[in-house]
């Protein structure tokens, strides 16, 4: 589904990923980890296609298709999802329109039809109760006045409405008291189908409790270093980071 | 001297005089000696009327027909489809008509229509300010201050010499239904016209006054309009001026308010139309507990040029103002955003906030602003902000990031901006309306209402 080879960009100059290689195959979860300044959350802004990084060298596919070639709403409406790890409030815009809209452009570049305004309503409410959300979100703006848990569901919540084939979530754990962490994971597992994939970019191990990963890999200095299964996640959590990239090292 | 301002004096000399012709005589006589303001005066450095200067003025006068005139206008901006004023203005009339059952009154190149049509509202009494000023001039003496040096009032004092006649509203209790004042120019660009309006609201009333300024065509004669607003103790007033005439147009309008104790004011200042609009408020919480919220949508488009000075002055303990200020500038437009507010000794317990963002839309658009502080007391609470920039793209991003077009997302973006100032119009008609029109301004207009 995912094939990333050889992918270097910068950033203002400054190379942040130098050489990542990660192939995610369809109904697979992989985590991907590392110490703060590793580059994770570039690798997901880069592959939802943020401008402001310039991708120097290697190449990514999305089901085939050259996705660094594509454009930011083009990979969404291919069934690529970033789910942020400081998702912007933006007052004024509404909520359930984005939503809405987001769900439109997709169908639209599927060929389908607009979803009618009252199923679209039902189906809000029931992913809602299940994200156990409050009814007022509603009527609000965009992350406007979320807390940091909350905007954190809405994320999942956008998720499961738009049902994407890929779903990138960055750091979508941090923030999260226990309860929240739980729905969070509910989500993302209700997602998981042989059809689909998970990419999980998370600094801790707390997550993988919930939603276990097939394959964990550690990024360090903007490079795969290390890649093995959850046993792996487990060894970091007790060992630290020092630990990868000791090795590394020597 | 220049062109325009012999040409007022010519119109001076020839007018007949009437009971106002002291205070008239005082105001023209500063006038002439104090010149048309330039770019060297403060509150104008960003405003070049020099070529304004140069050409002659005529009196627009009252149209013969006044009527006829009134309901010609209305056509005129209901079919015509290039000039933006015209169909903004359209789109407000019917809206303001349809939604909320305002009473309309209106003003043709400042003459006030006061015929036998004249809506009846119970808590108000309509008059023509110079019928008023011979049968009791006590009771409108004070809205004509003694003349002022002041750069921003220079042309309020032409306004007081030469205005024809003007409407004098007294508020005597809470009214409900919104009252629209349309202020139609007709004619061309070598005539100019003086509107005045007075609201007097007396202590407890309130009112809802909403203040239109449209044009016939694109070309309308330099319309110089004074609005006066006194709200005695605890009266309460939302008051709306909206800019919608046409591209050709020059508009100077000067709004004071004055505000006794525990009034509370709420001002809506729009500007959607016209080719330079000047627009100044000089507000005065002169009593313990006087609240002025404003609030100024400034919305540049093509190449209109919007200069907008606000000057709030704390008189008194006690007294709250709060300034929001949303400017978008698009194509070659300019937008000028000067606020200052000024705490007097002893006004201790002031508390004011300014807040002012701008939004480039094009690289060519050019937006300034510049809050300002005086403070002569001890205990106050000021705060002010002012930030210019283009699109947010972290928003851009997240919206793109799910699946919306480009024009779509920067659409929603630019309306979200200013949604700061929408969503705290109480007038839903009116507020509906003026979405429509700033909607028919922006980029990607067919997308940006299937939003709303």
């Amino acid at each position: 589904m995912l094939e990333i080879s050889d992918l270097t960009a910068r950033v203002a100059g400054k190379e942040i990923l130098n050489g990542v290689n990660l192939t995610v195959k369809a109904g697979e979860v992989h985590a991907i980890m590392g110490p703060n300044g590793s580059g994770k959350s570039t690798l997901a802004q880069v592959l939802a296609g943020r401008e402001d990084y310039e991708v120097t060298r290697g190449s990514a596919t999305f089901e085939g298709h050259d996705l660094l070639a594509m454009r930011a709403e083009e990979r969404a409406r291919a069934g690529l999802f970033l789910g942020f790890q400081y998702p912007v409030e933006i007052p004024g815009v509404n909520n359930v329109y984005l939503l809405k809209a987001a769900l439109n452009a997709k169908r639209k570049a599927a060929g389908e039809p607009e979803v009618d305004a009252y199923d679209f309503l039902a189906l809000i409410r029931q992913k809602m109760k299940f994200m156990q959300m409050s009814e007022t979100f509603l009527t609000r703006g965009v992350n406007e006045g979320f807390s940091g848990g909350e905007k954190k569901r809405n994320e999942v919540l956008q998720m499961l409405v738009l049902e994407p084939k890929l779903a990138i979530l960055d750091e979508t754990d941090s923030g999260l008291d226990i309860d929240a962490l739980k729905v969070v994971s509910q989500g993302v597992n209700s997602l998981r189908d042989p059809a689909r994939a998970v990419v999980l970019v998370t600094h801790y191990q707390r997550l993988l409790d919930y939603v276990i990963p097939d394959y964990v890999h550690v990024l360090s200095g903007g490079r795969i270093v290390k890649s093995g299964d959850k046993s792996l996640a487990q060894e970091l959590e007790r060992r630290g980071y020092d630990w990868v990239m000791g090795a590394q090292v020597a | 001297m220049s062109a325009a301002l012999r040409s007022f004096e010519t119109q001076w000399r020839a007018r007949t005089p009437d009971a106002l012709q002291p205070i008239r005589e005082q105001a023209m006589q500063r006038f002439l000696k104090l010149g048309l303001p330039s770019l060297r005066d403060e509150t104008w450095r960003y405003t070049d009327l020099r070529g304004l200067a140069a050409q002659t003025y005529g009196e627009a006068g009252c149209a013969a027909n006044a009527d006829a005139v009134a309901n010609a206008s209305v056509t005129a901006s209901a079919s015509a489809g290039t000039g933006t004023g015209a169909t903004s203005g359209k789109e407000l009339l019917s809206l303001v008509h349809a939604g909320q059952q305002a009473a309309t009154l209106t003003m043709i190149n400042g003459c006030p229509i006061l015929n036998a049509d004249l809506p009846i509202i119970n808590g108000i009494e309509i008059n023509s300010i110079r019928e008023l000023y011979k049968q009791d001039s006590n009771r409108v003496r004070r809205f004509f201050e003694a003349a002022s040096d002041a750069d921003q009032r220079r042309w309020v004092l032409l306004n007081t010499a030469l205005f024809i006649d003007g409407l004098y509203l007294k508020i005597t209790r809470a009214v409900a239904r919104p009252i629209v004042i349309r202020h139609v120019s007709t004619g061309d660009s070598a005539q100019a016209a003086h509107p005045r309006v007075i609201i007097d609201a007396s202590p407890g009333a309130s009112a809802t006054i909403i203040e239109h300024h449209l044009s016939e065509g694109d070309a309308a004669p330099l319309s110089n309009s004074n609005t006066h607003i006194a709200l005695g103790k605890d009266a309460q007033l939302e008051h709306y001026r909206v800019y919608a005439t046409g591209a050709g147009a020059t508009h100077l309008d000067a709004l004071d308010i004055h505000q006794a104790e525990g009034s509370q004011c709420r001002q809506f200042t729009i500007a959607l139309g016209g080719g330079l609009v000047r627009s100044s408020l000089e507000a005065r919480l002169n009593q313990r507990g006087a609240s002025l919220d404003s609030y100024s949508l400034l919305a540049g488009h093509q190449d209109r040029h919007v200069d907008c000075v606000n000057i709030v002055t704390h008189a008194a303990p006690d007294t709250r103002s709060r300034q929001t200020a949303r400017a978008i500038a698009g194509d070659v437009s300019r937008v000028i955003f000067n606020s200052k507010v000024i705490v007097n000794a002893g006004a201790n317990g002031a508390d004011s906030k300014q807040s002012c963002r701008g939004l480039l839309l094009s690289p060519n658009a050019e937006i300034d602003t510049r809050p300002q502080l005086e403070i002569h007391a001890d205990e106050v609470k000021c705060a002010h902000g002012a930030t210019t920039g283009r699109l947010d793209p972290d928003m851009l991003f997240y919206l793109l990031s799910r699946g919306l077009d480009r024009e779509t997302a920067q659409s929603l973006l630019v309306f979200a901006f200013l949604a700061d100032v929408l969503t705290d119009m109480s007038v839903s008609s009116a507020r509906a309306a003026i979405e429509s029109a700033l909607i028919s301004q922006l980029p990607d207009a067919q997308i940006l209402r299937k939003f709303r």
